[in-house]
């Protein structure tokens, strides 16, 4: 396998999990509103789930790394543990977005448990192996040959995105859509209208939770390892700007940002010649663009490249440019007769 | 016995760099009512200055009085600049915190591009090893300590004896009524990020002179405590958040003691969540900027 036939994979593999993750994250915060932004965890969560659920024992390979569990379970039940941990993670992280608080307390108080739970995860040794992380985490393919195996992998996170995607549009879209939308737009009037916010909001946390961390095991499955500095919080910002840059709340928009952001910016660079006076330049220069380009589209075009297609009810003939509302300013427009 | 009142000094000791960091971050937001998370960064560019700056040869207090100065001036213009302009577009506040998230990334990313990824230490600046009241501090946490005892009394008479105190605190309480009464709300927002970056530069290179070394990404592992800090004494009180300071510093130090260093922070996370989820506005009962919290 060449070198470019590698790299063409590895971005591949990075595209399809980063694009689960931001498709989950898009209904967290596009659509359901919930700053979440400890979605980092639900992926670590699934992460380390996957490994801890098909690498065995810990006693194995002369016990180099400890770990909890030890399991060895075929790879696509490991998958679905992960997406159900992820799932659990979700909610709890979700429940403390429930307190009436306001939004950006929410996201503060979301950003230290991202902190957090890499300290956590890194102090204990016994847990996850602590700071050094789990490695040799077993790749469903290692069976066949490298070229083999790597193509097989990209067809398999291609067929999980393809399924995630039908999936998400129940969703995103649809009577389920609006009503998540509405919830964000306004929690009041979706009360009245007979919803439960507290069930829309953790259901809607609990599938996103679910998309990261099948996410998160595909990607661990892929490299072989897993540690806390997989994860930190600036990760979550990169999918955000992933969806601010492409346009939240739109499936298209989002799927655009993350190929553009998460995969061309940030990880493409990183296969860029480094420069030896200057170690992690190129790394450094990724995350000052992605923040400043966050900041540009907050200022110039909040609601990104595609602005968030509305549900508008017209009467034959009118335009969408005589819909009453503007989503740029998150207000409901009124259904007209 | 003796190892609880030794943790409870090493307790007080961080508790001051907390507080420090804790009264700059909550007067900002009692004044701008704006969350700040940039305010991490700028503590790791205050210490990343402070080793440039000694590495000029300063004396390390002149440094610590330097570095205040730069970063309050790097504050102002944060909000000048940036959020202020924001605030105005029609921003919305979670929007807000993505920005100061992401502009506390850039910061921190551009002193990675310069100063690079590695860990950078001060050196041994804390002198000989005092002993008293059966705590063992170092000359430099007595000296922090002292220096952050200063500061916070000269914080109160300012906020209570001047006029500037009094149109900030007014400010804070209502920020319409306050210009309606004539003050400059503009001017006095300008003081209070000033401050605030005061004392996020100073506190930044207070712990930059307690810790053995540091990169950069001390300010966002610092940011948890002191946000900690901040909360449990009522975000938007500096009282709160000198109390709280010294509370964090002491509760963190006594657990490590006995159960385990690396739990250090996990016990001010811990803190948080449990006043976030049972009494988000303070330990100390309800002001109007902490009453701004509850939607």
């Amino acid at each position: 396998m060449t070198g470019i036939e590698f790299y063409v994979v590895v971005l591949l593999v990075y595209l399809g999990t980063d694009l689960l993750a931001a498709w989950g994250l898009n209904l967290e915060y596009g659509i359901s509103g919930v700053a979440n932004l400890a979605y980092i965890v639900v992926i670590a969560a699934g992460a380390y789930t996957y490994a801890i659920l098909s690498l065995g024992p810990d006693s194995g390979n002369g016990g180099f790394q400890l770990y909890v569990v030890g399991w060895q379970l075929p790879f696509a039940v490991a998958v679905i543990a992960a997406a159900a941990v992820g799932a659990l993670v979700g909610v709890i992280i979700g429940v403390t977005g429930l307190k009436r608080i306001r939004q950006d307390y929410q996201g503060m108080v979301m950003l230290v448990i991202s902190l957090m739970a890499v300290t956590v995860v890194g102090a204990d040794t016994g847990f996850l192996n602590g700071q050094a992380g789990l490695s040799l985490i077993p790749n469903p393919f290692s069976s066949l040959s490298p070229a083999v195996g790597d193509w097989a992998y990209v067809a398999m996170v291609a067929l999980a995105c393809v399924i995630g995607f039908f999936v998400m549009r129940r969703f995103t879209g649809g009577p389920m859509g609006r009503a998540l939308r509405a919830m964000r737009d306004d929690e009041h009037a979706v009360a009245a209208m007979g919803f439960s916010v507290i069930r829309l909001r953790l259901m809607s946390q609990a599938v996103g939770g679910a998309f990261g961390g099948v996410s998160g095991a595909l990607l661990a499955a892929f490299i072989g390892g897993w540690s806390p500095g997989a994860w930190a919080y600036v990760e979550t910002l990169a999918l955000l700007t992933a969806i601010i840059v492409g346009g939240m709340g739109n499936d298209m928009g989002v799927s655009l940002g993350t190929f553009v952001i998460a995969v061309l910016l940030l990880q493409a660079v990183q296969f860029l010649p480094q420069i030896s006076s200057h170690t992690g330049l190129t790394e450094a220069l990724g995350w000052i663009i992605l923040g400043v380009l966050t900041i540009t589209f907050l200022w110039v075009r909040p609601q990104g490249i595609f602005k968030e297609r509305r549900p508008f009810y017209r009467s034959p003939g009118e335009t969408e440019r005589s819909a009453p509302g503007d989503s740029a300013t998150g207000r409901v427009a009124a259904p007209r007769a | 016995m003796h190892l609880l009142i030794e943790a409870i000094g090493f307790g007080v000791a961080s508790g001051a760099v907390l507080a420090l960091g804790a009264v700059g971050f909550t007067l900002q937001f009692g004044i701008s009512n704006v969350l700040n998370i940039t305010y991490g960064s700028l503590m790791t560019l205050a210490a990343f200055l402070g080793a440039f700056l000694l590495g000029l040869g300063l004396n390390v207090w002149l440094v610590m009085a330097l570095g205040g100065l730069l970063i309050g001036v790097a504050s102002v213009a944060l909000n000048r600049g940036l959020l202020s302009p924001l605030i105005r577009r029609g921003l919305q506040p979670f929007g807000l915190i993505i920005v100061t998230v992401s502009a506390g990334i850039v910061v921190q990313y551009m002193i990675v591009a310069v100063a690079g990824p590695s860990t950078v230490a001060y050196g041994n600046l804390s002198g000989a090893t005092l002993h008293f009241l059966g705590w063992t501090l170092t000359t430099a946490q007595v000296v922090i300590l002292v220096v952050a005892l200063v500061l916070m009394v000269g914080l109160h008479i300012l906020l209570t004896r001047t006029q500037l105190g009094r149109a900030m605190r007014a400010t804070s309480s209502n920020r319409t009524l306050a210009r309606s009464c004539g003050i400059a709300t503009t001017r006095i927002g300008d003081i209070a990020w000033f401050l605030s970056g005061t004392f996020c530069g100073m506190a930044g290179i207070a712990l930059a002179i307690t810790v053995e070394s540091f990169d950069f990404t001390l300010g966002s592992v610092v940011l948890i405590p002191i946000i900690a800090a901040a909360v449990l004494g009522g975000v938007g009180q500096p009282y709160g958040a000198m109390v709280g300071g010294l509370v964090v510093g002491i509760v963190s130090q006594v657990s490590a003691a006995y159960w385990s260093p690396s739990y250090e922070n996990v016990v001010a996370l811990a803190m948080l969540i449990v006043m976030l989820l049972v009494r988000p506005r303070g330990l100390f009962g309800a002001n109007s900027s902490s009453r701004k919290l509850l939607a």
